[in-house]
């Protein structure tokens, strides 16, 4: 899969819509936009979910580059 | 009685002997001529419209000052007045600096905001976007107390967000350098997407770690995007002035985080939908127009292109978006169809034949409404409201595939055949082997749309 970036996955996929707008496009061009949007939308979307939620707290920092150490935070200690 | 001679150095001693009389004395005046020595040690007159007093403020004191000494600044001071031996000018030893009219601190408030402000770090053009895809979140802010609370409690609205938080004084001497170095490390990390620096609300002694210049600068420098989100609504400190974005409260600072996100999904969605109608429209559209289409010849190729596009349709798993399409086409479609299809135009030869055919496609656009009807329109139920565009139903209809005898590939375009070759044509029940005889020039392709 390219890198394409979120942002240009999400444009790209609103320029398939606007050509899929424009009915001087024969059928056959439509199913490849239409196919073209469906692995687009796919991707932007595995994009914004994929993350898993998790809130942790920073006990250090770690020299660049280096993951710090952390902890899982909840808010009852708060 | 001879008058007593003094000698200077005597006289001017027994003077400031004499100055020791008054000793502490505040003294109101305006600043003017501050100049600071290499010393630190700061000289400045103290003036009204009746005189001027010299004053020289010895740099301990000075450091102390949370403002800065500047012309035309109206002030009350407390010194010692003495005469300075070498000039022999009356002068005011200070020790405390009060600004009149407007608090210490807000006179420090307003001198750093103007600074800063003329070093260009409040300039609409330096401010960034939140970014597209603000996943990994950065929060600066004390690990107990009401706001990293209150950030959390929102960010739970979407559940694919990484918050790390770095702990920090939000108020209180020193308090602002490790806002400073939380802001600077987070920034430097590549660990997150933006940053967002907040506190509840408090006095403006209480906010006042988050005016300091220290943090106004870790702000500036850093290379994501700042939320910043202090005190409440009427609460503007410097942080929020050099901050990318500004948010009233820390509540605030996380919802526009979330709204991104969910507009975001939004957007995609919205696209997806769209897609999904205008394609839907237009594979019924054709489907219906081929229906509809005059001449045998141009039936004959109707199931290969079906074919081939149910096919391709089929491998595409296609979405909810384009069934919804379908099938909302189909309810609006479907009435108008069973009532054209009585009217059907198809040159079958003997009409006994033509009523067989339309009482056929009534059966079938009959049972696809009811089909509709009995079922409600879930994922699982893709295959069978597709299964009215599959070969087997289309050839079920009347119509057949045509293709060369020892290549499957329906035959698409008349005009590719040439006289005396053998043709295979399956029908819904066994196949019929025949050889061409002539053929006419290829039709123009029933899928361009008549312009």
């Amino acid at each position: 899969m390219s890198t394409e970036t979120f942002e240009d996955a999400l444009t790209h996929l609103e320029d398939v819509v606007k050509r899929l707008e424009d009915d001087s496009v024969g059928l056959e061009e439509a199913l490849k936009l239409f196919e073209k949007g469906v692995k687009l939308s796919r991707r932007c979307r595995s994009q914004l979910t994929e993350v898993e939620s998790r809130v942790e707290q920073l006990l250090a920092e770690a020299a660049d580059g280096e993951k710090p150490a952390t902890r899982p935070f909840t808010t009852e200690e708060a | 009685m001879s008058a007593q001679i003094w000698s200077v150095g005597e006289l001017i001693a027994a003077v400031n002997a004499s100055l020791k009389g008054f000793g502490e004395v505040w003294v109101r005046g305006e600043v003017s001529g501050v100049k600071i020595a290499g010393s630190g040690h700061r000289y400045f007159q103290l003036k009204d419209s009746d005189g001027v007093l010299y004053c020289a403020m010895w740099a301990s004191f000075a450091d102390r000052l949370r403002f800065k000494l500047q012309d035309g600044l109206a002030v009350l001071v407390r010194g010692k007045l003495e005469v300075y031996p070498g000039r022999g000018s009356l002068q005011l030893i200070v020790s405390e600096v009060q600004p009149q009219g407007i608090g210490e601190l807000q006179l420090a408030f307003e001198q750093l905001k103007a600074k800063l402000a003329g070093e260009g770090l409040f300039a609409p053009e330096r401010k960034r976007p939140l970014p597209a895809l603000p996943r990994r979140l950065g929060l600066v802010t004390s690990s107990s107390g009401a706001a990293v609370r209150d950030v959390l409690k929102v960010l739970t609205r979407w559940p694919h967000l990484e918050v790390l938080l770095y702990p920090v004084r939000v108020q209180g001497k020193g308090a602002e350098g490790e806002i400073a170095r939380a802001v600077r490390y987070l920034g430097r990390s590549g660990l997150v997407d933006v940053l967002l620096v907040v506190r509840g609300g408090g006095s403006l002694e209480d906010l006042w770690s988050f005016n300091e210049e220290m943090v106004a600068r870790a702000i500036a420098a850093s290379p994501i995007p700042v939320i910043s989100g202090v005190g409440h609504e009427v609460d503007f400190t410097i942080a929020d002035f050099v901050a990318d974005i500004r948010a009233a409260t820390p509540t605030q600072a996380a919802e526009l985080v979330v709204a991104r996100l969910e507009g975001q999904l939004r957007r995609v969605e919205q696209a997806a939908e769209r897609a999904g109608h205008l394609f839907g429209g237009r594979l019924e559209r054709a489907r219906l127009r081929l229906q509809g289409a005059e001449g045998a010849r141009g039936l004959a190729r109707l199931p290969a292109r079906l074919q081939e596009l149910d096919q391709r349709v089929r491998r595409l798993e296609a979405l909810p978006h384009l069934l919804r399409a379908l099938v909302q086409l189909r309810h609006r479609r479907l009435d108008g169809a069973a009532s054209r299809l009585y009217h059907w135009p198809v040159r079958f030869g003997a009409p006994r034949r033509r009523e067989l055919v339309t009482a056929r496609l009534a059966v079938a656009a009959e049972r696809v409404r009811s089909l509709v009807r009995r079922r409600s329109v879930e994922l699982t139920g893709q295959e069978r409201a597709l299964a009215a565009l599959s070969p087997e139903n289309v050839l079920q209809r009347g119509y057949s595939i045509t293709a060369r005898e020892h290549d499957p590939t329906p035959l698409r375009d008349a005009g590719t055949v040439l006289p005396g070759e053998r043709l295979l044509t399956r029908l819904a029940h066994g196949e019929v082997r025949s050889m061409v005889q002539g053929s006419e020039g290829s039709q123009s392709s029933l899928f361009e749309e008549e312009t």
